[in-house]
């Protein structure tokens, strides 16, 4: 298909800015505009004073005109600063570049000038982008010459689009680049929301953190004794696994596989072993100065939409509150009057396999409310009046299964979950097999139009291609990782839409923000959208959400981290900030 | 459980926009059966025997224990090493997991006597037409436990593929048509 016509223009925008006061986490504060419209060639260069004169975008943005730009929300970040009201037409080219060399090899990046690299056009060199970027970053004042310099840098940018564009025509997918626009936009509105930080606590712990190490060392050791000092002993770990009866996983050379992936994997099954997690993670990865926390107190930083493979969001680990370190999202509290609510779509993942595949058996289980006791049920594993109280251990071992199937996990890495014999996992993942048959066929099918057809794709049209090196549990897993993205995204775009308050998307939930008064009734519509989100995806079929709501002065909390926050602030001597049972 | 979904994102036809998630059912693809073994069923597996007399065979085979194989004969060799030879009766059947075998079930003999460890695999595999059913041998009773599971499992998924075919994937590099074959003639002595 090709470009639709816009009687109002395709206008090819680029904005220079830099955040508020130098700081990382503050709102942008523009510093030029550059617009040109693709068929007349006119060009508008405008400087900051000029942009704060005005209410609204230099050109028009209504629904006859069409909005271009690489990577639109630092764009509509711009537009939400200055208070215009932002396009109704949006092509991001990012999006369609990602789009289109989803597992492909980009030489050169996802970046304007990988971009222009990739479909063999000229660009500005990347160090003299990088100089230019600088001296915006440096911030204000800048004398004529450097004004002119700026100016001419964004509009190279412009140039680049215009160059850019008619290369990427025919790969963009028209009928479903206005909606991923629209995400653009909802992302930049959720980055200005930006998350609530107790910036006391964040001080406290920037200030106090090299000295409480040792003490914490020693503090959640005390349950575990694989410390020698600072240093993690294999041996004494080793020790503890066989005490505690956990069987762990090795490296083909027999040695105790140590990743954090793994322990995040047995943390998930062994509990007790998160505090230790959380430990390592934080000697080894922590730097609480790179979080991103602006003047007033909320984490702020790109979102990275349509990084991953999957289309999720990517924001930097360091950066972003919601990064792998869990007991520091105790740092997220509401402002006095205010409270939030992460909430979450219920199993997505098994949810979205049975929609998906059309399996009816699957979808019943996934309506009952607890699919993995259904599903049990379904096997004839337990009687048909099985509650999860009356049969908790066969119904963890039914999750174990359940989830096992959606990580692609084979037979022995169940077993070590449920701490069984393989021949046990081996037994249920087949009654897996034969209870879902029709899953399993659909799931089989999307292998073979991954080796077969060479791409996958979404309900929305996000895509991957199959590369060199085909990996059967990713490709398997696709439909469900990325059609969940696709319904974050439809919420999100709602979500704003409508208004509510959105913090930051968390891989399936959102983290919303209301007025104590307000915040049971925006939880429910918030719910409602996720609902009716997930039947778009799903072709009606609606998954239900769950929502952890935190009102002022609470703070929130996510109980794998709970028991290390809590040594932490023991540590600090800050026992009133505990949570939970502290 | 469904919903307009339009009403979500006003300006968007979103049932419109949605691309099928159907993936495979255009490519056709289908699962070849490359192998189909011929045994008695294990102790350890449930499993059904397809009904109706087109789903089994009376014919005339040959046993190599030692190797574990069995061989079909055609009829133009049944008389060149007719001590070796047993009648029996294929029957198709399948497991749990769908995977396909043929069960030889040895015949009387001219006398119309039975093996009573024959007849019992006998009624095994009858009631194995219309239950899922698993055999145990018990020396004791010199003949098989029957295990029939209580439970209502669903039917088994047979393959889109005719006797006839099933036979010649199984016996595919194990059909004797004649006394040249290496096995016969290693049987006689001749080579």
């Amino acid at each position: 298909m090709t470009m639709p016509h816009y009687p109002g223009g395709v206008w090819l925008v680029d904005f220079e800015f830099h955040p508020a006061h130098g700081r990382e986490g503050n709102p942008p504060v523009p510093v030029c505009l550059v617009a040109r419209e693709v068929a007349s060639g006119r060009t508008l260069r405008l400087w900051q004073y000029e942009l704060a004169q005005l209410t609204a975008a230099p050109f028009p943005t209504d629904e006859t005109a069409l909005f271009v730009a690489y990577y639109a929300p630092a764009e509509m970040s711009c537009f939400i600063a200055l208070g215009w009201p932002v396009p109704a037409n949006v092509l991001d080219l990012f999006i369609a570049f990602r789009r289109h060399t989803n597992g492909k090899r980009t030489p050169a990046g996802n970046g304007l000038l990988g971009a222009l690299a990739y479909y063999g056009l000229d660009a500005l060199a990347a160090d003299e982008k990088d100089e230019m970027r600088n001296l915006v970053l440096r911030g204000g004042p800048w004398d004529a010459v450097e004004q002119r310099a700026i100016l001419d840098y964004c509009e190279s940018d412009v140039l680049a689009l215009a160059k850019l564009l008619p290369a990427m025509q025919g790969d963009i997918d028209w009928p479903r680049a206005s909606l991923q626009g629209r995400y653009a936009v909802a992302v930049a509105q959720i980055e200005a929301n930006g998350v609530p930080i107790d910036t006391d606590t964040l001080a406290a712990l920037k200030t106090g953190w090299q000295g409480i190490q040792h003490k914490l060392i020693a503090a959640v050791d005390a349950d575990y004794g694989v410390y020698d000092g600072i240093t993690f002993k294999l041996e004494r770990f080793e020790r503890y696994l066989a005490a505690n009866r956990i069987a762990w996983p090795r490296t083909p050379t027999g040695r105790l596989d140590t990743e954090d992936n793994t322990f995040k994997d047995m943390a998930r099954i062994h509990p007790q072993l998160s505090p230790l997690r959380e430990l390592r993670g934080a000697l080894s990865q922590m730097r609480l100065s790179a979080l991103a926390v602006g003047d007033d107190g909320r984490n702020r930083c790109m979102l990275s939409m349509y990084r991953s493979k999957t289309g999720r969001n990517q924001p930097s680990n360091t950066k972003f509150i919601f990064g792998p370190s869990v007991w520091l999202r105790g740092l997220i509290q509401p402002q006095p009057g205010y409270g939030l609510a992460y909430v979450d779509w219920s199993q997505q993942e098994f949810g979205i396999a049975a929609a998906l595949s059309g399996d009816t058996a699957m979808m019943t289980a996934y309506a009952s409310g607890d699919p993995y006791l259904a599903f049990a049920k379904q096997a004839g594993a337990v009687p048909h009046d099985a509650t999860k109280h009356s049969h908790k251990a066969a119904r963890d071992q039914f999750k174990a299964c359940v989830l096992a199937v959606q990580y692609g996990m084979g037979a022995e890495s169940l077993a070590y979950r449920i701490n069984q014999p393989v021949a046990r996992a081996r037994e249920l993942l087949d009654l897996h097999r034969r209870t879902y048959r029709r899953f399993w066929q659909w799931s089989d099918g999307v292998l073979h139009q991954a080796l077969l057809g060479g791409r996958l794709w979404t309900t929305y049209g996000w895509q991957l291609f199959t590369d060199d090196t085909p990996n059967g549990r990713s490709l398997c897993n696709f439909p469900m990782q990325a059609n969940g993205a696709e319904m974050l995204r439809l919420a999100c775009i709602q979500l704003i839409g409508d208004g509510v308050r959105i913090c930051a998307p968390v891989h399936d939930a959102v983290l919303i923000e209301a007025p104590l008064t307000e915040l049971d009734a925006v939880v429910a519509h918030t719910q409602s959208v996720m609902r009716k989100a997930s039947a778009a995806v799903l072709d009606g079929f609606m998954l239900e959400s769950d929502a952890k709501v935190v009102r002022a002065p609470e703070r929130y909390m996510d109980e794998r981290g709970e028991r290390m926050w809590n040594m932490v602030m023991d540590q600090l001597g800050l026992t009133t900030r505990k949570v939970g049972d502290g | 459980m469904s919903e307009n979904t339009n009403t979500l994102i006003p300006g968007f036809d979103l049932d419109s926009l949605r691309l099928p998630q159907n993936f495979g059912e255009a490519l056709g693809v289908k699962r070849l059966i490359t192998r189909v073994p011929v045994r008695k069923p294990l102790k350890t597996e449930f499993f059904r025997v397809h009904a109706g007399e087109t789903w089994r065979f009376q014919t005339m085979i040959l046993e190599l224990k030692e190797e574990g194989e069995t061989f079909l004969l055609a009829p133009p060799v049944w008389d060149v090493v007719p001590e070796l030879l047993r009648p029996a009766m294929l029957h198709t059947a399948i497991d749990r997991r769908n995977n396909v075998f043929l069960i030889p079930v040895p015949l009387p003999g001219p006398d119309g006597r039975r093996n009573p460890w024959h007849q019992s695999l006998a009624e095994v595999v009858a009631e194995a037409e219309n239950k899922w059913v698993r055999s145990v041998a018990n020396k004791h009773v010199g003949g098989y436990d029957m295990l029939v599971a209580e439970k209502d499992l669903p039917e088994p998924e047979w393959p889109d593929m005719t006797f006839q075919e099933l036979v010649q994937i199984a016996f595919r590099e194990r059909l004797i048509q004649s006394a040249d074959h290496p096995v016969v003639t290693q049987l006689l002595g001749r080579s």
